[in-house]
């Protein structure tokens, strides 16, 4: 492999965005194609990223530098990808439920997402069950993502599963919940496809759910 | 034996007549007494009124005064936002630490300047007034890097640990010397010890070393002062993973309010071998389960944390984070039940 896609993996994980921003730059001035920038450089860190915050060898802080830096050497590819799902691992939106404000674990399942090559479209917070559905239908997405940590907002992810099934969609997406208070029996009493207890299991849950 | 004798028992590791125990019933007691949140979370009567009627109503052992996580921030002028059901938090839009060069913006306040804490510390000698001495009163305050992560958008914070540490931990620092005067007055009030949220101690969150580094020298600072007031230090700290030892080692706990086992032990039987000895342990009943769980699911999983951590004293039966639904509230007295028979000790 080039050596600038190395560095610019090794750059990534150690979160230096400046530096990965450059070496993206110097990659494509070097006449690598966009794409394998991205695949080689940008997802190959973002990979081992995922597989230490896993292994509890990092922490969010530094997943957190990480994904800074891979949006910044993102920036750079972006004119020469032509805005397409270059990898064509599928599409998903994903949004922290009505009611319910918290957004970092949203964020980091988003970047473990983005890492396996995913394109992720992000509602924000508080979205109410009929955005989740539009954006599906409208983007036509593989999966609907929902994220809560409040026990009071968790009834909501039950009620987008029924929002799916009404809107016909049901058969055709896959439903993923998560958040600190949800659990595994909770996500089959509301019948969602997958639950995950952290964000880079909710990325592998993802590719499995597709491939299957 | 009423509530005080029964708690001093099990902190003494000692076996009261059965295990002393508090489903976290905070802001969600406003519904107790027709309040709602932001009545309940800005005024000292309704707020004494709604922990009271808690404490009555359920037969709680002891009062843990968590109002919510912003009442430490708006002493530096945070603005909040007051939902009409559910808890205070920061304007996320409006946040006192914009950016990263603006931590300078912290500097030493007086806390009586603070409508929040003042609140606070009325609802507390309320509250010890109340008890006659029958029950104890743990003020609850958010600790340094806690308060700091209010003022400044928790994800860009979690960003600055990385890219500067040293002014998070100077900035927290500041944070701390305003938060030892305020514990001072919480102190004042006659309650029985500081219950500090560590939040950031966690598997969940950061490395062991990065939190020691960041937030140790100040907690164990907050610590000390409060043992040398002759009061207790508790621990309420509800991520995954927490880090006992380094926590212990800074802070010297008599409790441990947590909600999954530390991260060095495997399940709540390691902890009590491994911590049992050194701290009282209280919970450790999910919130989920009280929330939404059958009565069965409720009942097995506070016999399992009894069978696992009541044997010798030092345990209290407890929900391992606060409970926000009202719909909460007959797993929560079942959870009572269960302290008051199956939680008996055996003489």
């Amino acid at each position: 492999m080039s050596e600038v896609l190395e560095q610019i993996a090794t750059m990534l994980q150690k979160g230096k965005r400046k530096d990965v921003a450059k070496l993206c730059q110097q990659a494509i001035d070097e006449g690598i194609d966009a794409n394998e920038v991205l695949t080689k450089g940008l997802l190959a860190g973002m990979d081992v990223v995922g597989a230490k915050f896993k292994a509890n060898e990092i922490f969010v802080p530094q997943v957190l530098v990480s994904a800074r830096a891979m949006k910044a050497g993102s920036e750079v590819l972006k004119p020469y990808l032509a805005g397409e799902n270059t990898t064509g691992k599928g599409k998903v939106v994903i949004g922290t439920v009505q009611g319910d404000l918290h957004d970092i674990g949203k964020n980091l399942v988003i970047m473990m997402f983005e890492g396996k090559g995913f394109e992720v479209i992000d509602l924000g917070v508080d979205v109410s069950p009929e955005k989740f559905i539009q954006t599906a239908i409208d983007e036509n997405c593989d999966i609907i993502g929902l994220s809560a940590l409040l026990t009071t907002t968790m009834p909501v992810m039950g009620e987008v599963v029924k929002a799916a099934e009404e809107a016909g969609i049901r058969d055709r997406v896959k439903i993923m919940v998560g958040g600190a208070p949800v659990t595994q029996e909770f996500a089959d009493s509301i019948g969602a496809d997958a639950y995950t207890e952290d964000a880079p299991s909710a990325a592998e849950k993802a590719l499995e759910l597709l491939a299957g | 034996m009423n509530s005080m004798e029964r708690v001093v028992m099990a902190l003494n590791h000692q076996e009261p007549d059965r295990v002393p125990v508090y489903p976290l019933l905070a802001g969600v007691s406003r519904n107790l007494i027709g309040a709602n949140c932001r009545e309940w979370s800005t005024d000292a009567d309704t707020c004494a009124k709604g922990l009271l009627k808690a404490r009555e109503e359920f037969d709680l052992d002891c009062i843990v005064t968590l109002i919510d996580l912003s009442v430490e921030c708006t002493a530096w002028g945070q603005e909040l936002v007051f939902p009409e059901h559910e808890a205070a938090h920061p304007n996320y839009k409006n946040q006192v630490i914009g950016d990263e060069d603006e931590y300078d913006k912290i500097q030493y306040v007086d806390f009586h300047t603070c409508d929040r804490m003042m609140m606070h510390i009325d609802v507390c000698k309320k509250l010890v007034e109340a008890s006659k001495g029958e029950f104890p009163v743990i003020a609850f305050v958010f600790g340094p890097l806690g308060t700091l992560s209010m003022l400044r958008n928790q994800e860009e914070m979690y960003v600055d640990c990385i890219e500067q540490p040293e002014v998070v931990h100077d900035t927290a620092g500041i944070i701390t010397q305003v938060l030892q005067e305020y514990c001072d007055a919480l102190l004042d009030t006659g309650v029985q010890g500081i219950m500090f949220d560590t939040l950031f101690s966690s598997g969940s969150i950061m490395s062991k070393d990065m939190w020691d580094e960041l937030e140790g020298e100040w907690v164990q600072q907050l610590a000390e002062h409060v043992h040398a007031r002759g009061a207790m230090v508790m621990i309420h700290n509800c991520g995954g993973k927490i880090y006992f030892d380094a926590q212990i080692n800074r802070m010297h706990p008599e409790a441990i309010s947590f909600l999954y086992p530390p991260d060095d032990c495997a399940d709540f039987v390691e902890c009590k071998e491994k911590y049992g000895d050194v701290t009282t342990l209280i919970g450790c009943v999910a919130p989920t389960t009280v929330t939404v769980g059958t009565p069965e699911k409720v009942e097995a999983e506070c016999k399992a944390n009894i069978d696992a951590m009541a044997k010798g004293g030092g345990f209290m039966l407890a929900t391992g984070c606060e409970l926000i639904s009202p719909d909460a509230f007959d797993n929560a007295r079942l959870m009572v039940d269960i302290a008051k028979t199956y939680g008996a000790y055996k003489k």
